[in-house]
Formats: C-alpha cells, sequence, structure tokens
C-alpha cells in the first residue's frame, strides 16, 4: 500500500513537472501581457458604486485587446486585469494594492473607488513608484501632497456644487438661504470646503453648515430645522445611502425647500429606481453625459460605449463607469507615448497626455487631476435633463419645487 | 418652541422603531444568553420579505408584516434548532463567534441573491404626514410606532400570561427546575428564538417602509439594538420600549444642540453612562 503511494505521488510529481514545463513554454507569450491591478469594492456597503468601476474596466481592456492591443515600440500587447474585491474595507484594500506590487508584480495600478480609498492606496503607488490612474477618488486631499505617481479622472471635489451655485443665479426667485449637509468624510469635506467660499462670493446666506456623520439613517432633526429656518436651498454632499433617507424623510416630514441639490445618486438609475416618481426635481451634476461629440479611438464615441456597456452589463454607466474607461486608456495611451512599460517613463508620460477620450478630454494638471465641468442635471419626470453646462443654460430647471402634497 | 416640539416628537417616534429593532434581541438575549450578532442580518431578511411581498404580490407591507413575521420566525426556529442548540452550553465566547459568522454568511448571501442595489418599500402613502399646528408627524412613522407599543405589550402579556411564555420565563430563570417542571428545551430554544427573529423580520418591514435595503444595513442595527436592549435593560419588554424611546430622542436633541456629526457618539455615550450608573438597564433590577 505504502509502495503504491509512494508510485503514485512519483507519477504525480512527474505530471507536475511536465506542466509546469509546459507552462514555462507557454510563458514568454503571457510575459508580454501589460498587467494592471486594482482592488474595487465588490462587495460591502459601496459595492453598489464599485462594481461601475470593475465593469468599465473589464469593457475597455476586452475593446483594446479585441483591436490588437497596446502598441509598444513595435510589438501589440495584450492587457490583462488583475483585480481584487476589498470588501469596502479601506485597511484591506491598502493591503491589496500592497499585494498587487509587491507580490503580483502587477506593471501598473487602476483605482478603487472612493475619496477615502484613493487616499490611502495613493501611499502605495507612491511607495513602490508604480503610476495608479484613479476615476473614483475626487477630493482635493488626494492631490494635495505632491504625490507624483497618482492621477485622477474625476473633477475636482471642491468645484462639484460650483456650477450649481451658477445656475441659483439664474433661477427666479432666486434662492436666498441655503442649507450646506456634508457628510465627515475625505470627498464630502472636500466639497464643503469649496462650496463655501462659492456660496459666499455669490451672496447667498448660509443659514446652515452642518457635518452628518457617514452613514446616518435619520435626517429628520436635521429636517426639522431646515423647516423651521425656511431654507431656499439644500446642498448635501453624502452618499447615496444617506441621500435616499434623506429625500424619503423629507417627504414623510413635508419639507420642500425651493431646491435641493445632491453630490451623488441623482446620475444613477438604481438610485432614481429605487425612490421612483420621489426622486423628481431633485438636483445633482456629473461631469460627464453620453454624447457623440466625445468622440473615442477605441469606442467610437461615448453613446457607443454607453451602448456597450448597457449590453453587456445590463444597466446603465454613469460617470463612474465613464471616468473607469478612461483610465484605462489613459495608462495605454501614455505606455504608448513613452514607447515602454517603465514605470518612471510611463508616469512622465501620464503627466504629459493630452487625447479626446469618451469621457473627455484627458489631460492632468500638475498635481496630477484633471479638470472638467460640471453639468447640472435634474431629476424631471421620469428622465434627466441637464440643465447648465459649461456654456451656459441647456434645458430650463423645474424651479421652484412644489410641496410634496401638491405633486 | 416648535422645533424643539417637533424635534421631540421625531425623537419619540425613531425610539418606537427603535424598539421593534430591539425587542428580539433583548428577548434572545435573556433568554437564551445568546447576543446574537445576526440579529441586523436578521432585521435585513426581514425587510427583503417584506419588500418582494409587496413588489411582486402587491402586498401592503403593514398588512404583510404577520407574514414576514411568520417567515423570519420559521427561520429562526430552523437556524435554532439545527445550528445554535449544539453551542447553547457552550462558553458565550462562541455563541458570539457563530453567530458573527452567521451575519457575515447572511450578508453576503443577500448580496448574491438581491444585489447591492438599494430598495426601498414605497407604498403611494408612505411619505405622506399629518400636520398638527406647526408640528408633522410622519404617517409610515406614526404606523410603525404604534405597532412598536402593540407589539412590547402583547410580547409582556405573552411572557406573563401564557404557558409557552411563562416557560419561556422559567427558563430564563432556572434552567433545571424548568425541566424538572416538564420543559423541553431544544424546543421551547427554538421557539424562543423563531419568535425573536420574528420580531426583527417585522422590524426588518417596517425598516424598509422609512429608509432605505441593501445587503449592509444589518450591522449598523445589531450594534443600535444592542445599546437599546442594554440601556432599557433585559428583564421585561417594557424596558427595550424605554430604551428605544431614549436613545431616539437623546440622538434628535443630540443632532440640534451637539451636531449631527456627534449623534451616535450621543447614543453610545449614553449606553456608557447607564452600564456605570444602573448596569442592568433603566428598568432593571438592581441586584
Amino acid at each position: 500500500m505504502a509502495m503504491s503511494n509512494r508510485l503514485i505521488s512519483k507519477k504525480t510529481l512527474i505530471a507536475a513537472a511536465s506542466a509546469a514545463a509546459l507552462a514555462f513554454v507557454a510563458n514568454p507569450a503571457a510575459a508580454q501581457d501589460i498587467v494592471l491591478g486594482a482592488s474595487v469594492q465588490l462587495t460591502g456597503p459601496v459595492a453598489n458604486t464599485g462594481r461601475y468601476y470593475r465593469d468599465a474596466y473589464e469593457l475597455a481592456i476586452e475593446k483594446i485587446n479585441a483591436a490588437g492591443g497596446v502598441k509598444v515600440g513595435n510589438e501589440k500587447r495584450k492587457l490583462v486585469l488583475k483585480i481584487y474585491d476589498n470588501q469596502s474595507d479601506v485597511n484591506l484594500s491598502v493591503r491589496q494594492y500592497t499585494q498587487l506590487v509587491s507580490q503580483d508584480k502587477v506593471d501598473f495600478l487602476l483605482g478603487p473607488f472612493a475619496s477615502n480609498f484613493a487616499l490611502a492606496d495613493s501611499a502605495v503607488s507612491e511607495k513602490y513608484k508604480i503610476p495608479m490612474v484613479q476615476g473614483g477618488g475626487a477630493s482635493d486631499q488626494i492631490f494635495a501632497r505632491k504625490f507624483k505617481y497618482i492621477f485622477g479622472t474625476l473633477a475636482p471635489a471642491s468645484n462639484y456644487f460650483g456650477s450649481t451655485i451658477d445656475m441659483m443665479k439664474t433661477l427666479k426667485p432666486e434662492p436666498k438661504s441655503v442649507a450646506l449637509l456634508y457628510a465627515d468624510d475625505s470627498f464630502d469635506v472636500s466639497v464643503a470646503d469649496g462650496t463655501r467660499p462659492k456660496l459666499k462670493a455669490a451672496g447667498l446666506n448660509v443659514v446652515m453648515d452642518e457635518r452628518y456623520s457617514t452613514n446616518a439613517t435619520d435626517f429628520n432633526s436635521l429636517l426639522s430645522q431646515i423647516r423651521s429656518k425656511n431654507v431656499d436651498a439644500v446642498l448635501v454632499a453624502g452618499h447615496e445611502t444617506e441621500i435616499l433617507n434623506f429625500i424619503r424623510q423629507a417627504k414623510s416630514l413635508a419639507v420642500a425647500p425651493k431646491m435641493y441639490s445632491f453630490t451623488v445618486g441623482v446620475p444613477s438609475e438604481d438610485f432614481r429606481r429605487a425612490l421612483g416618481t420621489d426622486a423628481n426635481y431633485a438636483f445633482g451634476m456629473t461631469a460627464w453625459l453620453p454624447s457623440a461629440d466625445l468622440k473615442d479611438r477605441w469606442f467610437g464615441d461615448a453613446t457607443k460605449f454607453e451602448a456597450e456597456y448597457r449590453t453587456k452589463f445590463n444597466y446603465e454607466p454613469d460617470y463612474h463607469a465613464a471616468s473607469g474607461a478612461a483610465d484605462v486608456e489613459a495608462i495605454v495611451q501614455a505606455i504608448e507615448d513613452a514607447g515602454s512599460t517603465d514605470p518612471a517613463k510611463v508616469r512622465d508620460a501620464l503627466a504629459k497626455v493630452n487625447f479626446d477620450s469618451l469621457y473627455g478630454v484627458i489631460k492632468f494638471a500638475e498635481n496630477g487631476q484633471i479638470d472638467l465641468p460640471q453639468t447640472v442635471i435634474q431629476v424631471q419626470g421620469d428622465k434627466l435633463v441637464a440643465i447648465q453646462g459649461t456654456k451656459g443654460p441647456i434645458h430650463p430647471a423645474k424651479y421652484p419645487m412644489p410641496a410634496w402634497n401638491a405633486r | 418652541m416648535d422645533l424643539l416640539l417637533q424635534i421631540l416628537i421625531n425623537g419619540v417616534l425613531l425610539g418606537g422603531l427603535y424598539a421593534v429593532m430591539a425587542l428580539g434581541l433583548a428577548l434572545v438575549w435573556g433568554v437564551l444568553n445568546i447576543v446574537n450578532l445576526a440579529h441586523g442580518a436578521f432585521i435585513m431578511l426581514g425587510a427583503y420579505v417584506s419588500w418582494h411581498l409587496y413588489t411582486y404580490l402587491g402586498i401592503d407591507p403593514f398588512l404583510g408584516l404577520p407574514i414576514t413575521a411568520a417567515v423570519m420566525f420559521v427561520v429562526g426556529y430552523a437556524t435554532q434548532r439545527g445550528l445554535l442548540n449544539l453551542i447553547v452550553r457552550a462558553p458565550m465566547f462562541n455563541t458570539l463567534l457563530i453567530t458573527f459568522g452567521l451575519e457575515v454568511v447572511l450578508t453576503y448571501l443577500a448580496q448574491i441573491a438581491f444585489s447591492a442595489d438599494f430598495r426601498t418599500i414605497n407604498p403611494s402613502y408612505a411619505g405622506n404626514s399629518i400636520q398638527i399646528g406647526a408640528v408633522v408627524l410622519p404617517l409610515a412613522r406614526l404606523m410603525a410606532f404604534g405597532i412598536a407599543v402593540v407589539l412590547t405589550f402583547a410580547m409582556w402579556m405573552f411572557l406573563l400570561h401564557t404557558r409557552l411564555g411563562r416557560a419561556i420565563r422559567a427558563t430564563a430563570q432556572n434552567l433545571v427546575a424548568a425541566r424538572l417542571y416538564g420543559v423541553e428545551p431544544r424546543h421551547l430554544y427554538a421557539m424562543t428564538f423563531g419568535i425573536g427573529i420574528g420580531l426583527a423580520g417585522a422590524a426588518g418591514g417596517l425598516y424598509g417602509t422609512v429608509s432605505q435595503i441593501n445587503p449592509y444595513i444589518g450591522a449598523a442595527l445589531t450594534a443600535k439594538s444592542f445599546a437599546i436592549a442594554i440601556i432599557g435593560g433585559l428583564d421585561n419588554p417594557l424596558g427595550v420600549l424605554v430604551g428605544g424611546l431614549f436613545l431616539g430622542i437623546i440622538e434628535s436633541l443630540a443632532v440640534l444642540y451637539i451636531g449631527a456629526t456627534f449623534a451616535d457618539v450621543a447614543s453610545f455615550g449614553v449606553l456608557v453612562l447607564v452600564l456605570i450608573v444602573r448596569p442592568s438597564g433603566l428598568l432593571g433590577k438592581t441586584a
């Protein structure tokens, strides 16, 4: 018995060795692949937004590979995605990025979703000098540390409400008093810090400036204060779950300011479906709307990207997805410009990229962040309508918002 | 003044919802000595049951509560009978571990089954309100509050006056004596856990009607229920109602006077205070 066991194990050994040898022979081709690593929220409380990044990365890589791949010098090389699920846990995501660069030896990094993640994870890319292009963190903090290996394709958090405030000045009757509510995390604090001086410059009276704890579920006290102070315009910087609760509770307390606007949620189909008709009149913003004017080397244009994405994944992409796809394209562009996959050379090429994409013109400022204008959007009926872009008004806003019982 | 009154009412209504969430946890803890860390996950499952009943069968979330509670009772009974009875006499640490594991498993199963999409149970009247003078009473929360009060008293009467209720209390007080009187603990434990989870299910249905549902709401709800059970005490359901109301009011006032970011600091600060001053809860018997 012992004898035959040993025999089997010998056979197994031989089989394993020959398999390894085969793999070795097959390897040179695989070694040509350019591996992009990412740790994304596939489960956990922000999985709902995390999926945009996984899906966008997959779709962009598939598209680029189908077109032959990335041209490095004289050869074409394929892209491979190595993705981990960080379970919406920042500490785990830092560990996973460390693993990606130190053990998996990926060539370049794509980002996670959300500013607090990008803030922590960019320390890894900086330490190992592997460029990270991320489309999930907008907080100005990420780019304020003079890091050289982090690039971001979300517009700066501090300017999220900029176009909204411009629009507010065109509304009749003009809103006078404003409540600014924001969650106590990196992104939303940056939004609030950037919004305050803009409100002041616009001559608006900020009657409430309240920070609330992330993942708060009860907004009844804040809403009661909004009603008691008769606030005209409410600006909320928070997360989708909080904003859902905020709108539902506003309805149940019959709180209807003249307008309210939210940093996230409004562009997302799932968010609007969860609220149904209660989503009506909510303002939001997006740096991306699928338009045929946004030409793209790989997809053709933004509408084609939108259609392909929807067919493949069965839901509507929003700016998170477009930003994620642009990150892959930025890395590819930089590799081709550098003619090399050397991290330092690609980093220098990234700092100089300037190309049209489905997401807009990709060009990074000196701090590594893109600067894109935010288009004001509003839910009108069951449609998402663009209200104001860089070139002024697009469609009229529905304003003021009617009382809840008058809808 | 109007604002203060409104905030107090908000707090009371919120507290009612809190109380329903914590009732089941307190019962299971008091009788089985299991701190059920999966309690919030069961609330989440109850919310999904209600959501399915409402979305696919058109059953009103309030009328559907008994169905949700019954479904969750079966789930709870089976969980206790098949899993938790195995470790019911093990050290507390083991029960914490196993219920924590259960929480993780239920959460991820829920994401696989229902995706991470947000859901709301949103019948046409869910956003309605009743206005009295300057004060607004949100209808759904008012109904949830009414159900909380009814359930609390029903639980209290059940424990005091029914044969099963008395058996549950007897087991909680002295297992050996209860067995001598013919109580079959395995069945009784499962009944108790089933009732606890049934209550969690009902709380989930109410929660989905006033808030939103996703697979990850459970952990925060467990923490809140835990705090309420400690503040109120485990001796009787009235304590849980008082604990819930107390916490709801404290949180609402904290938002008004200290700042919204400190609501949780206030509620868990109160928890610590209660543990120092009255370790067996506001209505608990002092040793």
